[in-house]
């Protein structure tokens, strides 16, 4: 009786860190929370979700003018928390020379938090973007960022880019499917764990119909055709010769053993039927 | 589109006092800074969306990040988390590390999982259960006391 009331327990608290909790499930976890024997707790759980919904993402910067009212409603805050306990008469944040003995509502120097505070500013607008951008299938349309280096050369330059400066690149050779008609197909493709990026190779790929089909990358990690291999994103040919695509996975990947080219529906499918395989290729390391 | 970008600006202030009013929750021996704000952002998250039931759109954002970027330490401090995290799902079952991936960064609900993956409904449930407690014992994250408030 006691570990199915704990399994309870873990249940709520892991989807609290996920997911969140109604009111009647907040009302169950606090009534078990009462009788908790074990040390596993709600905060570590939710960090632990933190940390992984970080992972492949890069730091936004704030605007200023976000910026600006943040500071101006931790000023008031400051404020109100120093003439509560009347150790601080002036507004703390205008006044970044002077040196301050207030504490924070929750006791800890205001001085010693509000660097790291305004450091992190640009990750709390990450969050919010990596959270509602993963939250929602709407397609961004705003304006488009300066490109990067790496933006600005061809695929080929970022193929060669990649092998140049990554040590970790794996690489393995394309062979053909299970589709005759696909039979003299070649390439390569290289992977990079550290950079989670990588590149493929084509020739004698034939050119696909968009409006038909497309083709389908799929990444497997264990080096069987395992059920759920990573779905490493769509991609149509249109060009005769050799061509190269960039790896879009859609989800973290690590040492990849075999690589396969499906074709699929316009748009691609989230489980293939693997009826039809355009090329296979197996890491050599 | 303004009242989007309004809302995701609601949201970044509140977060931020909501960081300040659990500052003192804050153990560094615990976790990292970032992980912990990022902890913060993720609970007002999930309840503005639980309270609001609607979607907060992407194109709003775009206003919010418009400014040019100030690169310097930030990124690698986030680079570390990533890789902390990444290592520790590294770690995981293969389908334990796939639930969580799709859970915690696709967004996708255990029943959605289910569906994607072919993977009864129960099962899905119990890799990101075990999946979660065990990333939380890789990370070293197991040693926290406090238990959140779950009126924030």
């Amino acid at each position: 009786m006691r570990s199915t009331i704990e399994e309870t327990r873990l249940d709520l608290l892991c989807k609290q860190a996920v997911y969140g909790l109604t009111e009647s499930e907040i009302e169950q976890l606090q009534e078990l929370e009462k009788n908790a024997d074990s040390s596993i707790d709600s905060q570590s759980l939710e960090l632990t979700a933190a940390a992984i919904s970080m992972m492949g993402l890069e730091i936004e910067p704030m605007p200023d003018h976000l910026e600006s009212k943040i500071l101006s409603r931790i000023n008031e805050h400051a404020a109100l928390a120093s003439n509560a306990d009347g150790s601080v008469e002036e507004n703390v944040f205008t006044r970044p020379r002077q040196p301050v003995p207030a504490e924070s509502p929750s006791g800890s120097s205001v001085w010693n938090w509000f660097p790291w505070a305004v450091a992190a500013a640009a990750c709390v607008v990450l969050a919010v973007n990596i959270f509602t951008s993963r939250n929602t299938t709407d397609v961004a349309d705003g304006p488009k960022p300066t490109p990067t280096l790496e933006e600005r050369l061809t695929p080929a330059q970022q193929r060669q880019r990649l092998i140049e400066t990554s040590p970790d690149v794996a690489r393995a050779e394309w062979g053909k499917g299970n589709v005759d008609e696909i039979a003299a197909v070649s390439g390569d493709v290289v992977w990079s764990d550290e950079r989670q990026a990588g590149y493929m190779r084509f020739r004698g790929l034939p050119k696909n119909d968009p409006a038909k089909e497309t083709y389908q990358l799929w990444i497997f990690e264990d080096g069987k055709l395992e059920p759920h291999p990573k779905d490493g994103g769509v991609f149509d040919v249109t060009d005769d010769g050799e061509i190269i695509v960039p790896i879009d996975p859609k989800l973290a990947t690590k040492d990849p053993k075999v690589f396969a080219i499906t074709i699929e529906k316009p748009g691609g499918v989230v489980v293939s039927s693997r009826e039809k395989i355009a090329a296979l290729a197996k890491s050599e390391t | 589109m303004l009242r989007n970008s309004d809302d995701a600006e609601d949201a970044v202030q509140e977060i931020f006092v909501d960081v300040w009013k659990n500052a003192a929750r804050f153990d560094p021996a615990q976790a990292s800074e970032t992980t912990f704000i990022a902890m913060i952002a993720r609970r007002r998250l999930i309840d503005r969306i639980r309270f609001s039931q609607r979607r907060i759109s992407a194109d709003s954002l775009e206003d919010v990040l418009a400014e040019p970027a100030d690169r310097s330490d930030k990124n690698m401090q986030t680079a570390v988390e990533a890789t902390e995290a990444f290592k520790a799902l590294g770690e995981l079952r293969p389908e334990q590390r796939q639930v969580l991936q799709l859970s915690i960064i696709q967004g996708m609900s255990h029943q959605e999982i289910a569906d994607a993956t072919g993977m009864p409904l129960g099962t899905v449930k119990t890799h990101a259960r075990r999946g979660l407690l065990q990333a939380r014992e890789i990370m070293g994250l197991g040693n926290m006391t406090a238990t959140r408030e779950v009126s924030v």
